[in-house]
């Protein structure tokens, strides 16, 4: 019986041994994209394929020494120009003066690419898949599945051997894929591209010291967060909506933020809505509608709707 | 001309075999061969042989007749279908050809199966096309991308509310702005956050 058991808990160990080497892998996969996308010289296009609609964009990164400099261009005529020096991000305006945010990654790119490994382990297991050829690449596959339910999955493919995103794809709970990121051009290179080492030295107008807080509270309460999530505690103020929001809620969980806006019924239906990854979700009621966005799926918005009091 | 003589010869016209010496003097002597013939010619009219279905100068005959026949052009004009044609009429009968044919239809159906499996295997692949595959997936019932037009929950919509649907279509699409908005200057507004004592990071608000 003792022997038994000995082998028994000697199994046990081997597999769950076996197990976190698994997981230790696929760490060291996403340690990898992540070190090629922050410190690469590269120069690539990527399409972001959301349902029928496919966005184009370039997207340029180099470093020398000191700096660190990020070029995000939409090759379609809507869009706008980002520009990202150290941790300073400038939207290049045609009509206007540049609007100057502080941050250390542009939030236009997959913000899993730049978040701190801690902070996606909390909310994601990791797992190396099969590797396929992609674009006539080695790519390597990188599953990160929530370990909530209510979160979206992710799947990357990386390439083998520089370790560089090919394609990111955003799959729902029940494994729909919602909302593709695909590389289809990648040219990594020793030296700083050429355009952007102009960009380097450009004058641009420094960022806003303090940003415009304290939106109105009111009598309104969210009394339910989903799992994982916090309540970002003083946002920006949405001056384009002042006239009509009663009140705002910026929700995050490290990774992915939503938006709960309450403002006076309009008097139409209970709707929702999907841009890519991104809920829409629209509660009517007698006296005020609220709407959520963000990437979650759409009982976790209602739930978020129905818990504003 | 001496008995002894017609003995051999005699014999020699019975198909007896003759002794070197003897064909000698036959080969040398005239009057032996004569002998010879004459004893040939009684042996055949004994056998009733006289009558001989070919005259002795028949090949002079062939020979007068082929010059007289027309030339015909013999040369090989058959086309390779018909020469094909004819080496398989001629296979077909062969026994080996049966099991051979038998043995080509089935690779071919092999060589079938594994390139379609193949090809079907690669289909996947196309997901690199321009060609988007994913579909928005209908939620409550329902897809619609933010930018075009809606359908709503009941979808009992009169032609004058469709004014009110484009209303609400704006709407959204300035939430939606402002969402993205927000999430630009985020980081922004908590690093200005993490500048103050006692922020709430780490703990759900509830």
């Amino acid at each position: 019986m003792m022997r038994f058991s000995g082998v028994c808990s000697a199994i046990v160990l081997v597999v769950l041994s076996g197990f976190a080497h698994a997981e230790q892998e696929a760490w060291a996969l996403f340690d990898k994209v992540q070190h090629a996308v922050q410190q690469y010289n590269f120069d690539t296009s990527f399409v972001v394929l959301k349902g029928t609609k496919v966005d184009t964009y370039r997207w340029l990164h180099g470093r020398t020494d000191t700096q660190e400099i990020e070029h995000l261009i939409p090759l379609d005529t809507s869009g706008v120009d980002i520009l990202r020096r150290d941790s300073v991000v400038y939207y290049l305006l045609t009509d206007r003066p540049a609007f100057v945010t502080r941050s250390s990654s542009i939030p236009e790119l997959p913000s899993l690419l730049f978040e701190p490994k801690s902070k996606v382990s909390e909310l994601y297991n990791a797992i190396a898949g099969s590797s396929a050829v992609m674009s006539g690449r080695n790519a390597q596959l990188l599953r990160l599945t929530a370990k909530q339910s209510s979160r979206y999955n992710y799947w990357l493919w990386l390439d083998a051997e520089t370790g560089f995103p090919l394609r990111i794809d955003t799959l729902s709970e029940q494994q729909t894929p919602l909302e593709r990121w695909l590389v289809t051009h990648m040219q990594i290179s020793p030296e700083l591209p050429e355009n952007l080492r102009a960009l380097m030295d450009a004058d641009l107008p420094a960022p806003a010291d303090s940003i415009d807080k304290a939106l109105p509270q009111t009598s309104h309460q969210l009394t339910w967060l989903p799992d994982g999530y916090q309540q970002v505690t003083e946002p920006a103020t949405i001056p384009q909506l002042e006239n009509s929001l009663l009140s705002y809620w910026l929700l995050t969980d490290g990774l992915h933020q939503v938006s709960v806006f309450v403002q006076n019924s309009q008097r139409l239906p209970t709707q929702a809505y999907r841009d890519g990854a991104t809920t829409i979700f629209v509660q009517a009621g007698n006296k005020m509608e609220v709407t959520v966005i963000g990437p979650v799926s759409i009982d976790t918005a209602r739930q978020l709707a129905a818990s504003v009091q | 001309m001496s008995s002894e003589h017609q003995d051999w010869l005699s014999a020699a016209s019975d198909n007896n075999a003759l002794t070197k010496a003897q064909l000698d003097r036959l080969l040398s002597d005239a009057e032996l061969q004569n002998t010879l013939a004459r004893y040939n010619l009684i042996g055949a009219t004994l056998r009733r042989e006289t009558h001989s279905p070919l005259q002795a100068n028949f090949s002079d005959d062939v020979m007068l007749q082929l010059a007289d026949e027309p030339v015909y052009n013999l040369q090989s004009n058959r086309s390779m279908l018909q020469r094909i044609k004819s080496a398989v009429a001629v296979a077909a009968n062969g026994t080996w050809l049966q099991p051979v044919a038998q043995g080509a239809i089935a690779a071919g159906v092999a060589l079938m199966a594994v390139f379609g499996v193949q090809q079907y295997q690669q289909s996947p692949e196309a997901a690199l096309s321009p060609q988007p595959l994913l579909q928005t997936q209908p939620i409550a019932g329902f897809a619609t991308p933010v930018s075009l037009s809606q359908t709503t929950v009941s979808d009992r919509f009169a032609e004058q509310e469709q004014q009110a649907m484009l209303e609400q279509q704006k709407r959204l699409q300035a939430l939606l702005n402002a969402h993205r908005q927000q999430v630009r200057v985020m980081e922004q507004a908590q690093q200005a956050s993490h500048n103050t004592p006692d922020t709430g990071t780490g703990q759900n608000e509830q």
